[in-house]
């Protein structure tokens, strides 16, 4: 009777400078929407969005981090748990830019080693007010081999391309099992505790 | 023929502002003096002098006198210019003080901490209150809250469209979060239909 309805949960995580989009992004993927007002996360915050890969249905918790310095020492407690983590920055934003490598450095400090990592240039649809060209996102992607890819929340351009090419890398590796029905505890990333398939 | 007489009233008057005169530079507190009553002072001691008469030890003495009295009005000079340089640079530095406080009073007692201070206005309502340890918990606390809403309204979507039935609901749960113990669980299910079997067997036999 206890039927799982999903078959593995994947967390990602959203890291990048304040203001680059991170939330609209996940927002755009979670619930197809697009907000222009400002509100800076506080901390951090997720969202839930299950999709379907290779006849497997995949939980993504995906969390959503404050850019903002002061939100340092609570969002990078957040890096452990995660099985992929999008740096997003911002192509109108040239600071935001600069700062992927200090972004990638944080990774290396807090993260899992084999996480798998993602770059996303957002804000594609502002062409006019472009200072990053595609080029040089593209190549600190391939210095880095990371995966890249130019989005636009508003616009709603590779956004669910983005998410679902990091979920596939990440089931590329997950090793084939039985849908473990464990609690899936993510509170060690001092977060959600208690997380359980539920029976339907 | 008026004019001489009206200057003597200024000498006079002069004298008087010199207080006792020639004679009374001598009285004088040596940090008072000024050039005018080392020239006093050699008029008086000139006179005296002359008035010992041309004795060649007299006129000797006089050059010695003479150069000690220079060296007096040199001395006074330097040491009146010295204060009156001190005096200004002194009612500068008062004007600059004054200056600075009410600067500083005006900047509402803005105190410089250094790099890494701040000052809070214990006025402001939208001051810093709560540490950083305070806002991880809360969002922990949110974000937990938040998951256990989730799996709620995912359970009660599964109620609504009617995959559960209603009466099995929390039996199906408990069976979840005790996989590991699924045989006993099966039996102890049994046991519960049966007991419920026999409370409800009597109903159902009535309204048969």
């Amino acid at each position: 009777m206890a039927k799982k309805t999903y078959d593995l949960l994947f967390k990602l995580l959203l890291i990048g400078d304040s203001g680059v989009g991170k939330t609209c992004v996940l927002f755009r993927f979670s619930d197809d929407a697009f907000n222009t007002t400002f509100i800076s996360t506080i901390g951090i915050d997720f969202k839930i969005k299950t999709v379907e890969l290779q006849g497997k249905k995949i939980k993504l918790q995906i969390w959503d981090t404050a850019g903002q310095e002061r939100f340092h020492t609570i969002t990078t407690s957040y890096y452990r748990g995660a099985m992929g983590i999008m740096l997003v920055y911002d192509i109108t934003n040239g600071k935001s830019f600069e700062n992927i490598s200090k972004w990638l450095r944080n990774i290396d400090e807090h993260a899992n080693e084999d996480v798998e990592r993602m770059l996303l240039g957002n804000k594609c649809d502002m062409d006019d007010k472009r200072v990053v060209p595609k080029g040089k996102g593209e190549q600190i992607a391939r210095e880095h081999g990371i995966r890249f890819f130019e989005t636009s929340a508003k616009a709603n351009i590779n956004i669910e391309k983005a998410f679902l090419t990091l979920a596939e890398d990440i089931l590329r590796k997950t090793p084939v099992k039985e849908p473990n029905s464990e609690n899936v505890d993510i509170s060690s990333g001092g977060g959600v505790t208690g997380w359980k398939s539920k029976c339907c | 023929m008026e004019e001489p007489p009206l200057r003597e009233e200024e000498e006079e008057e002069e004298e008087e502002g010199d207080e006792a005169g020639p004679e009374g530079a001598l009285g004088k507190s040596p940090f008072q003096l000024t050039t005018e009553d080392v020239y006093d002072i050699s008029y008086v001691m000139g006179r005296e002098l002359m008035a010992l008469g041309s004795d060649p030890r007299v006129t000797q003495l006089q050059f010695k006198i003479v150069r000690v009295l220079e060296m007096l009005e040199t001395l006074v000079n330097e040491g009146n210019l010295t204060v009156e340089e001190l005096r200004m640079e002194r009612d500068n530095l008062r004007k600059e003080v004054e200056g600075l406080r009410t600067e500083g009073s005006a900047a509402g007692g803005q105190v410089n901490l250094g790099p890494d201070k701040m000052v809070v206005d214990l006025t402001d309502p939208n001051r810093p209150r709560f540490t950083l340890q305070e806002l991880r918990d809360v969002l922990q606390e949110r974000n937990k809250l938040k998951s256990q809403l989730l799996v709620v309204q995912e359970e009660l979507q599964c109620y609504k469209s009617g995959l559960i039935p209603p009466r099995e609901g929390p039996g199906g749960r408990r069976e979840k979060d005790a996989l590991v113990a699924k045989t006993s669980k099966t039996s102890s299910n049994k046991e519960e239909k049966t007991i419920i079997r026999k409370l409800f067997s009597f109903r159902s036999e009535k309204q048969m």
